[in-house]
């Protein structure tokens, strides 16, 4: 069943609207060398953070540092919920309130001592602490049995969560959450390494910043801090010894990263993506792609954020009309934007579930699609007509109707994307200015969106929906992101059933989200704008390397099928 | 010259006081925090509310003032947000770095600037002034940015003689000959980038000074009396044609520690620039404030070793 399900979500990607595709997997299929070392080139401005341990990482960089040497013990499939095919099994109670993880014998860290249920107590112990000053303190974290008294400082311990012996443990939830299967932390701490510090000895300690220990499938040998990492084989991984002798990590400047590509010096690189057209004239690497979770949207200031209580309030009439939202959306041309600006590595957006959520993804869901006459259409319908000849439209009471633009700048494409928009806005009728004549710094930008400045009717952002497909964190009642501040009975009904005990049924789930995406479309709060790829490069001599989430190769699979990189 | 020490220092009190305000509200003044970034849905807003208010950070600006400034003059300087390590530690590691790479393009860029200026200025309007000053003017024009990905590209890449980038090879052991060799491998490109661009003022100022100096009446005294035209230049001219270049030397220290971005990105160079510019950009105010009140405090020690240095070369503006 689980393969036909598989399947079936393959035949659904290729419904995705983007003019490219991209193999995950590489297809190189040479005959592997033993051993040998892959360079990894960490494609970034500045030298990574070092925390190097998944409680307390805070940078991007550093979880690339990770991925070689740890990982969670709940492996995941393509729609992020953890499966039994990792370093440890898991069980979900009749009540849906408790899950039972057992670690498997022959996981060890990287010192020889087997990885315990204690390890992941502690991990808990650790995100609950009063002492804890990282974001992860949040989710399901919360909601584990006394974690709250935990966090407090009332208790010494976590009542919830019980070790039963040596390799298990079973948690308890204060709520019956599918978001159990997709939000569970399952990265263990070794105590018996950090565990006689404090919280603030740990951060600072050479134990997570230059000889981290972990179970995963490479060991750090050698640190140079911030610029590089040397990782070698663990012989000892529990899915059995890794192909590669080693692996060599360096941070390379994303102005160079081609460059680095094409000579060989590193084998392995995420792309950046003005440097797609350059990358894709070389001859001696493989491109990879898959879409990310991360989209660009439009939205509409509505309302605003009730602090005391933690409520949107959508009280802004300006915006309220919803079909003026639905002109204002199939007034947008996006193809160029994708073609042109983004060389296909972004396409139009058809809803706010991405295509990285294959099950969960609408496939079939029409995009908005660029249609200007049924805009003006709409438009009229709603009201909104040129009643003074200036060849934009008033208000349904005539008045002057202007909207003002929010962009952000930070990239040389950021203000011809505004412009564009605004000119097809223009096309239909519709009257929209850059706010204050320009673009505004990331900080300031989401500064004024927070507080839904008056002056600000519409702007463009991005955010990424991460792994759990609960959007409540992002357009719920009582979600401080909510930025829009729409509010909607329906839209809460369906958010709440997402995530209600029913929804454990991953087929009811799925149609909870179906149902949502198209409420989404119809209510138009945020205009989906695009979907984006995210492109790796891997040189062809790299075998079994595949970028998809939920694929069974790791980095213990990869191997290489020449001593030396092909230039 | 001891009570000039004194007063100096004296007046560096109040300096850096005011200095530490202004640093302080410039920051806080600046939209956003360490946690405007971190938005999504894997943080709960509840969790941004506690952890700024954890911080510190809703509260009145003289009380957050006059938090850290007590804390830094006992010498706690803060934890970093975005790396969660001690400033001190986060400065530490990259100063050294910095430091190195500022001081060998220091070094370099006056071991080529201080023969062209000398030569350029003797030899006004040969063609190998010519050629000196063309060079000045080509460097003085050319963006830092572009040359170093040229010269990247040229030894880096296409020669492959030296490392694209980093400061030291990872298989190279601390302690170790291989270490140093590699550490000044890995200092070439960008000391190189550096230098050659930055050559600019030594050349100029050396070049007028001398020019002006050939001409002054102690000059044409020393020749009528006879003096060889190599002493004429050795000991009379040049000596006072240093004088701006020395006064100079303080502030280029200062410079020191400031680091460079575009070298330190371009060659993945960790050091204080890139520090600088990520903290700023991620509101990391903590390490923000350090490093400006560190280049504050560097510049008004600069300005007093520049005054140092003149008075002790040129004794006509030597102060009791």
């Amino acid at each position: 069943m689980l393969s036909s399900f598989l399947a079936a979500c393959t035949k659904d990607k290729e419904k995705v609207k983007a003019e490219l595709t991209f193999p995950t997997a590489v297809s190189s299929t040479g005959e592997a060398i033993g051993g040998g070392t892959v360079n990894f080139g960490l494609i970034s401005d500045t030298p990574f953070e070092g925390t190097l341990n998944h409680v307390f990482y805070t940078g991007k960089p550093d979880a690339q540092v990770l991925q070689f040497f740890d990982e969670s013990l709940l492996y995941t499939n393509s729609d992020y919920e953890i499966t039994n095919e990792g370093p440890a099994t898991f069980e979900i109670s009749e009540d849906k309130k408790s899950i039972t993880v057992t670690i498997k014998d022959q996981v060890k860290w990287h010192d020889g001592e087997p990885v315990k249920a204690d390890d992941l107590l502690y991990a808990y112990e650790l995100l609950g602490h009063p002492d804890y000053e990282g974001s992860r303190y949040s989710g399901l974290i919360p909601m584990v049995e006394g974690m709250k008294e935990y966090h407090a400082g009332k208790a010494d311990t976590i009542s919830g969560i019980k070790v039963n012996d040596d390799k298990t443990l079973t948690i308890s939830f204060t709520i019956a959450s599918p978001s159990l299967t997709t939000g569970f932390w399952a990265y263990p701490v070794p105590r018996h390494y950090l565990g006689d510090m404090t919280i603030g000895e740990i951060v600072e300690s050479d134990r997570i910043r230059t000889t981290p220990i972990g179970f995963g499938p490479f060991k750090v040998n050698k640190m140079v801090p911030g610029e590089s990492v040397e990782f070698v084989r663990n012989d000892d991984y529990w899915r059995g010894i890794p192909a590669l002798e080693s692996i060599v990590l360096k941070v390379v400047s994303p102005s160079v990263a081609v460059s680095a590509l094409g000579t060989g010096d590193i084998d392995i690189a995420d792309v950046p993506a003005d440097q797609y057209l350059a990358v894709e004239e070389l001859k001696n690497v493989e491109l990879l792609g898959q879409i990310d979770s991360s989209y660009t949207y439009i939205g509409f200031n509505l309302g605003k954020w009730d602090a005391i209580k933690g409520e949107n309030i959508m009280d802004n009439p300006k915006l309220e009309n919803k079909q003026l939202r639905q002109a204002m959306a199939v007034a947008l041309n996006n193809e160029p934007v994708g073609e042109k600006v983004y060389h296909g590595l972004r396409f139009q957006a058809s809803t706010l579930i991405p295509p990285s959520f294959p099950g969960y993804h609408d496939f079939d869901a029409k995009a908005i699609e660029y249609n200007p006459e049924k805009a003006k259409e709409i438009l009229a319908e709603a009201g909104y007509k040129d009643t003074n000849d200036d060849g934009f439209v008033e208000d349904p009471e005539g008045n002057d109707f202007k909207l003002t633009f929010a962009n952000m700048s930070g990239s040389d494409i950021a203000e011809p994307i505004a412009l564009h928009y605004i000119q097809n806005w223009a096309d239909v009728g519709i009257k929209v200015e850059l706010l204050e004549g320009r673009l505004h710094e990331y900080n300031s930008f989401y500064k004024r969106i927070e507080a839904n400045d008056p002056a600000i009717d519409i702007y463009q952002a991005a955010w990424g929906t991460g792994s759990d497909i609960d959007m409540k964190g992002l357009y719920g009642r009582n979600a401080m992101f909510n930025y829009t501040r729409w509010t909607n009975q329906k839209n809460d009904d369906l958010l709440a059933a997402g995530v209600s005990e029913q929804a454990f049924d991953t087929e009811y789930r799925q149609k909870v989200y179906k149902d949502w995406q198209a409420l989404m479309s119809e209510e138009l709060p945020v205009i989906p704008t695009l979907f984006r790829y995210s492109i790796t490069a891997a040189n062809k001599r790299v075998l079994n390397y595949d970028i998809a989430g939920g694929s069974k190769n790791g980095w213990d699979t990869v191997a290489v099928s020449a001593d030396s990189p092909i230039k | 010259m001891l009570k000039f020490l004194l007063r100096r220092t004296l007046i560096m009190i109040p300096q850096l006081f005011i200095l530490s305000v202004l640093i302080f509200l410039l920051a806080k003044s600046m939209p956003g925090d360490a946690l405007t970034g971190q938005i999504g849905p894997q943080i709960d807003a509840e969790r941004l509310i506690e952890l700024r208010e954890k911080a510190g950070l809703n509260d009145p600006w003289h009380e957050q003032y006059a938090r850290w400034i007590g804390n830094v003059i006992q010498g706690d300087f803060g934890k970093s947000a975005i790396y969660q390590q001690k400033v001190t530690n986060l400065i530490g590691d990259r100063l050294g770095n910095t430091l190195l790479l500022s001081a060998s393009i220091l070094l370099v860029s006056y071991l080529i600037a201080i023969p062209l200026g000398i030569i350029a200025g003797r030899w006004t309007d040969s063609w190998v002034d010519k050629l000196i000053v063309w060079y000045n003017y080509l460097a003085f024009a050319t963006p830092l940015f572009v040359f170093a990905l040229i010269i990247l590209f040229i030894f880096g890449f296409t020669l492959q003689w030296f490392p694209i980038g980093g400061s030291v090879d990872i298989q190279a052991d601390k302690g170790t000959m291989d270490y140093v060799l590699s550490k000044t491998e890995h200092l070439v490109l960008p000391t190189m980038a550096g230098s050659l661009l930055a050559t600019f003022g030594t050349i100029q100022y050396l070049r007028n000074e001398i020019i002006d100096t050939k001409i002054k009446d102690f000059v044409k005294t020393a020749r009528s009396k006879g003096v060889p035209e190599r002493k004429v230049y050795s000991q009379h001219i040049f000596r006072n044609s240093l004088l701006p270049i020395a006064a100079f030397l303080g502030y280029e220290i200062t410079g020191l520690i400031g680091g460079s971005i575009f070298l330190e990105s371009i060659f993945s160079y960790p050091g204080l620039g890139q520090l600088f510019l990520s903290s700023i950009s991620s509101r990391d105010f903590s390490v923000v404030n350090i490093l400006v009140l560190i280049s504050g405090s560097a510049a008004i020690v600069g300005t007093m070793l520049s005054d140092l240095i003149l008075s002790w070369v040129d004794p006509r503006i030597r102060v009791d």
